[in-house]
């Protein structure tokens, strides 16, 4: 998020390459750190040093990266840069307006400190699992690494207000960040719901908890059916295709009614649209300002005309596989401030040289000493 | 040491639903003074001191400005001129409708920032799409893809799209107010929350666009790593309650062996057709069942005890009760923030999943009732008299 917003991002990673380079997909289904689509994704505009932070002079030069950053993220987990010798305590001597920010599963500290959590675990311990799938059925998974980019989200967003608070006094200081606490705090409703009603809230599969929304199979695929247009419209339209069955008793125009017995409303929309197209159902009901929508696959996304015609996806170049590729693009259309795709993912330890030489002064003979101690 | 990291930040806040709110919260939790100007709807989306609510709007203040009024959209322009940051998610016309987009108030506030955070964006042929929370989420493959063993989407009974537009939101209007500080400068941001969410899917859509593949194979098994056992194993009913669960995740051969031992290495862990990683994953249908057939027998709270001191990641898939009420952790490090209800009784948010060492952000005060700031708002930011306030909740510009 800070790269591909212009901050000089150094990815420092392990000789060899990120444990990330090594998670699938890859390109042409061929594993390779510099192929993994994984890191691709999540390593967009940033640069690569390699350093063994396992060994004195590996740490050392960290310790002189530090000197001159705004900010350090790590996600060692708890207690291992300090461990290290590069923890809170050092790199805030070295550098007084370094913000430092530590991302880990529970936190800095509590019982649960020392778990190991990846996002499965994490969207589980931090309510999110619980509510998704059917009631009587396993929890299902929520797709996207959700706990990892709520975690990510915050973290950016504690950073920023690091930053602004050293504006103040010029003093930087530590984030402790909680990825557990980071999904539950990306719930929409579990939470309010339960010191409201002090009931758990439960799995009801695509049924939203509001009770306006949800997922019905037509002829072609699914549709999202919405309750929460204007009903007389929906109604009319339903009644002239013979299927509105008891809908068309007058408590179905009230609001409350149609919450209170949703899977009953539901179950006849579902018999209503069972032989429509699913792109004919959701073009008219636009048109009539019912808020319904496709069900559809990820690959549709780039066919999407809106997202086309706001040049969501950015081309990419990759000259040493004398290709191009399309990226997912900006979160948000900043005009004074773009969101850019300006450098490739990097390959591993592309910028040693420029990083240990140009920039830290290093002496070109000392690099490869170093590069054959295989400490970068 | 230094106040609350934004303090000294106005925020003139017009979101309304989740995906906004959930944005202005960060920027409140850190000290801003994030104003909703509101209209006067009973009930709408729960009450203002307990539950929903209280999680998106503590620490906010309320302004009920009837912006049908011309009066009304004066005031709430006098209010941009001593702000720092607009932020909407309405579509594109209601702004423009008011005069209050970003053209004609750079106009009276040079620098201010306008950030806003309609369903699909404000260009392109869609950008009127009515949309939702869960309408984004079938958009962009979510819900499709978000299946049953059977196939059948079974997933998002909530807004996920709501938290990523939100949280998107409010990073990029903390890079804006970073920009303006370095540089003066204020800007538009045109926030589509689809495009926000879209993003999650990163390695599959990568997947389609560089391997040219259909269907990105993502699915509930191969989103980070290769691994199994891997999965949801239903644990030993508890107090009645049978829809008890824990997530098991087994990536390494060393976490393997931990997790052999952790569970009293039974004679089917040493099965040649488990042996490796890549054997495990192809025989995953055998093995869940035997993992199932232990997990069964403990229940979730102790299973997880079990494997977590041996070095296994799991966890248990908290409920409401078990993440609000049981949670040590949570507690601990004191995740849960109370606000006063009108009776002067605590009740709880979820709280800043953060802490900053100098600047810790804080929950201040319970969400407000629309309007409950009108006086603070009229009287000492906008220096209006007492005379001038009766006669605009007099006129209805400002509902009481």
């Amino acid at each position: 998020m800070f790269a591909d917003l212009g901050a000089d991002v150094i990815k420092v990673e392990p000789p060899g390459g990120d444990d990330g380079r090594r998670i699938a997909p890859f390109v042409d289904d061929r594993p390779h750190p510099d192929r993994s689509l994984f890191f691709w994704f999540y390593n967009l505009n940033k640069r690569s040093l390699t350093l063994d932070l396992e060994s004195e002079r590996g740490r050392e030069l960290l310790c002189e990266l530090a000197r001159g950053a705004d900010v350090v993220i790590e996600n060692f987990g708890p207690g291992r840069a300090d461990a290290m010798g590069l923890g809170w305590a050092r790199l805030h001597e070295l550098n007084p307006a370094l913000v430092l920010c530590s991302i880990s599963p529970f936190g800095a500290d509590g019982p649960y400190r020392d778990y190991l959590a990846d996002d499965a675990v994490l969207t589980a311990m931090g309510g999110m699992l619980y509510v998704n799938g059917y009631p009587g059925r396993p929890p299902v998974r929520p797709l996207g690494l959700q706990a990892y980019h709520a975690s990510a989200h915050y973290g950016a967003i504690a950073t920023l207000c690091a930053l602004f608070a050293r504006d103040q006094d010029g003093a930087g200081q530590w984030i402790d960040l909680s990825m557990q606490a980071a999904t539950a705090g990306a719930l929409e409703h579990v939470v309010g719901s339960f010191f409201q009603n002090g009931q758990p809230e439960r799995r009801r599969g695509t049924l939203h908890w509001a009770r306006f929304f949800r997922a019905g199979k037509c002829r072609d695929g699914y549709v999202l059916h919405c309750t929460i247009g204007d009903w007389t419209s929906l109604l009319e339209w339903v009644r002239g295709d013979d299927a509105a069955q008891d809908l068309i008793t007058p408590e179905w125009h009230e609001h409350d009614h149609r919450a209170k017995h949703a899977e009953h409303l539901f179950d006849v929309l579902d018999q209503w649209v069972v032989d429509k197209p699913r792109d004919e159902i959701v073009a008219r009901a636009q048109l009539l300002r019912q808020p319904y929508a496709a069900v559809r696959f990820p690959g549709e996304l780039f066919k999407d005309e809106q997202l086309i015609a706001r040049g969501y996806f950015v081309e990419v170049e990759h000259p040493e596989l004398g290709r191009s590729f399309h990226y997912p693009g900006a979160p948000a259309l900043m005009h004074g401030t773009p969101w850019r795709a300006y450098r490739r993912p990097p390959l591993v330890g592309e910028h040693n040289e420029a990083i240990l030489c140009d920039e830290l002064g290093l002496a070109r003979e000392e690099l490869a000493t170093l590069i054959a101690e295989g400490i970068v | 040491m230094a106040a609350m990291a934004l303090k000294g930040i106005r925020v003139v806040d017009f979101t309304w639903v989740v995906a906004g709110p959930v944005a202005t919260r960060m920027l409140a939790d850190n000290g801003a003074e994030v104003i909703k100007v509101e209209r006067k709807i009973p009930g709408y989306m729960g009450p203002r001191k307990v539950g929903l609510q209280p999680d998106l709007n503590r620490n906010k203040l309320s302004v009920a400005i009837n912006m049908a009024e011309p009066r009304g959209v004066e005031l709430a322009r006098e209010l941009v001129r001593i702000s720092d940051l607009v932020i909407d998610n309405f579509s594109a016309r209601v702004m423009r409708g008011w005069g209050m987009d970003y053209e004609s108030l750079r106009k009276i506030k040079p620098d201010i920032i306008c950030i806003s955070m309609s369903g699909l964006g404000h260009t392109g042929p869609r950008r009127d799409y009515v949309s939702y929370g869960p309408t984004l989420q079938s958009l962009t493959g979510f819900t499709r893809l978000m299946t049953d063993p059977n196939g059948e989407p079974a997933g998002y009974g909530y807004s996920f799209s709501d938290l990523a537009g939100g949280l998107a939101g409010g990073f990029v209007a903390l890079s804006a107010l970073w920009h303006r500080r370095r540089t003066g400068q204020g800007q538009f941001i045109d926030l589509s929350q689809m495009e926000a969410l879209t993003g999650y899917l990163g390695p599959g859509l990568l997947d389609i666009s560089v391997n040219g593949r259909e269907q990105s194979p993502v699915d509930w098994r191969a989103q980070e790593k290769p691994a199994a056992p891997y999965g949801v194993y239903r644990c030993q009913p508890s107090d009645g309650d049978d829809d008890r669960w824990i997530v098991i995740s087994v990536g390494s051969q060393a976490e393997w062996n931990r997790f052999k031992n952790a569970i009293g290495a039974p004679p089917w862990v040493d099965d040649t057709k488990f042996h490796t990683l890549y054997l495990r994953m192809r025989n995953r249908e055998e093995l869940d069942r035997q993992v199932a057939s232990w997990t069964a027998n403990h229940q979730a709270e102790a299973a997880m005890t079990i494997l977590q001191r041996a070095g296994v990641p799991a966890g248990l898939v908290e409920n409401g009760v078990d993440l609000c009420t049981r949670d040590p952790q949570l507690q601990f490090r004191n995740f849960w923030a109370a606000v006063k209800r009108p009776d002067g009784s605590d009740t709880y948010v979820s709280g800043i999943p953060y802490r900053l060492s100098a600047t810790p952000g804080a929950i201040r005060s319970n969400a407000p009732e629309v309007g409950e700031n009108n006086e603070y708002v009229l009287g000492e930011l906008l220096g209006l008299s007492p005379a001038e306030r009766e006669e605009l909740y007099a006129h209805q510009v400002v509902w009481h």
